[in-house]
């Protein structure tokens, strides 16, 4: 890599890490192609670096999202629990598993996500419900201060057991694929659980670091991260993260689902092509 | 729940503030470590050391490499300590609500976290 190489990489980084802490993905949409397709990166290393930026997305705005109450980390803990064992159940079918079919399947249910997200656009609060059943027992209820409205937001999980079960869907897609499949967890929190979608995304990217490392130790072992290629990422990536956490308080849940929709999208169309194999 | 038959510790918002601050402070670590050896990297190269040391062919992947690497101020090694770092502050954060939940008196939490716990370093270590 030459220093303008680095510099355009690391620019690039800190758009996928702001978009990424924004939506509650990794940003990997924006990392693989950019290392593939401008700058001819090998896809396995492409990759590697994808999986890091996911990690430091993940903690760089985390940091921020966890005090200012905008994660909710009983919601996330929860889930952690179906999308680890999902992932490794995942993990374990990888071998048996036909990928480009499954790119397909992943890539359908993402768009059809985002039709779903369509009809939600203008929503800027889920309708709100007393806690009840699962909800009320796992404690997966509590509020968050919107700095937009300028208010206390109380809200509550609804339908816990379908979100749990997407959880584990997620989880499984990634130990099968090895991506951090943060478009899902948001869909899952904000479509099927009606959590406000300010705390769907700060829940996702608090989400998604935990399902990157387990999977990042294997990657780093087997040397698909090259450390002087992550470097410029991982630096971007960690500076972009932290302005989206600074940002995403102050934005109304309508704007955060306006930045979700075309992420999604670009993310569905993405995961369809790699399953009839093409692109990156 | 068992919520109250034991009195909490830990307030919800002193927990948030130490998961909050393990994971800044494994960012801050993981972003300094690897800034350093992108401005080594500038004067001898990512393969270089800054003792004169030999260049190394690839970047360290054991441990022992890692250490020996930092030892002879490589660059690359310096970025791949950072990456160890950015790696494990996740896991961190998942033991650090352990003992969170733990202090907070929420029993089906320590055990909902000790599971993932469990299960992100059997997946970790498990695989090599």
């Amino acid at each position: 890599m030459t220093l303008g190489a680095d510099g355009a990489i690391f620019a690039i980084s800190i758009l996928a890490g702001l978009i990424g802490a924004l939506a509650g993905v990794g940003g990997g949409i924006l990392i693989v192609p950019t290392l593939t397709l401008l700058f001819g990166i090998d896809i396995r290393l492409a990759i590697g670096a994808s999986i890091v930026s996911v990690i430091a997305t993940s903690s760089g705005a985390a940091a921020a999202y966890v005090r200012d109450r905008m994660t909710d980390m009983r919601v996330g803990m929860f889930l952690e629990l179906a999308t680890t064992t999902g992932a490794v159940v995942g993990a374990l079918l990888a071998a048996i598993v036909a990928q480009a079919f499954l790119y397909i399947l992943l890539g359908l249910v993402l768009l059809g996500s985002a039709l779903m997200q369509v009809l939600r656009l203008g929503e800027e609060m889920p309708p709100e419900v007393e806690p009840s059943g699962l909800a009320a027992r796992l404690r997966l209820a509590s509020s968050y201060p919107d700095a937009r409205l300028g208010r206390e937001v109380s809200y509550a999980a609804r339908r816990v057991p379908l979100g749990f079960v997407l959880m584990w869907g997620a989880g499984l897609v990634s130990g099968l694929l090895g991506i951090g499949s943060g478009a899902l967890k948001v869909v899952a929190m904000d479509g099927a659980m009606r959590l406000p979608m300010k705390v769907s995304s700060a829940t996702s990217n608090f989400m998604i670091g935990v399902t990157a490392a387990a999977s990042a130790g294997i990657y780093l072992g087997r040397g698909d991260v090259d450390p002087t290629l992550v470097a410029p990422v991982a630096l971007g990536v960690l500076a972009g993260a932290m302005l989206g956490a600074r940002l995403l308080p102050r934005l109304a849940n309508r704007q955060v689902r306006w930045i979700f929709l075309p992420v999604l999208v670009v993310i569905g169309i993405q995961t369809l092509l790699r399953g009839f194999g093409v692109g990156a | 729940m068992s919520g109250n038959a034991r009195r909490e510790r830990l307030t919800p918002d002193q927990f948030r503030a130490v998961v909050s601050t393990v994971l800044r402070t494994g960012v801050v670590t993981a972003a300094a470590l690897t800034s350093v050896g992108f401005a080594m990297s500038l004067l001898v190269g990512w393969n270089g050391s800054l003792l004169g040391a030999a260049p190394t062919a690839s970047a360290p992947t054991d441990f022992s490499r890692l250490v020996s690497g930092l030892l002879a101020l490589r660059p690359v090694a310096f970025a791949q300590a950072g990456l160890v770092v950015l790696i494990a502050t996740p896991v961190l954060r998942v033991a650090t609500s352990v003992v969170g939940f733990w202090l907070e008196a929420d029993r089906l939490y320590v055990a909902i976290t000790l599971g993932v716990l469990v299960i992100l370093l059997g997946s970790i270590f498990l695989v090599h």
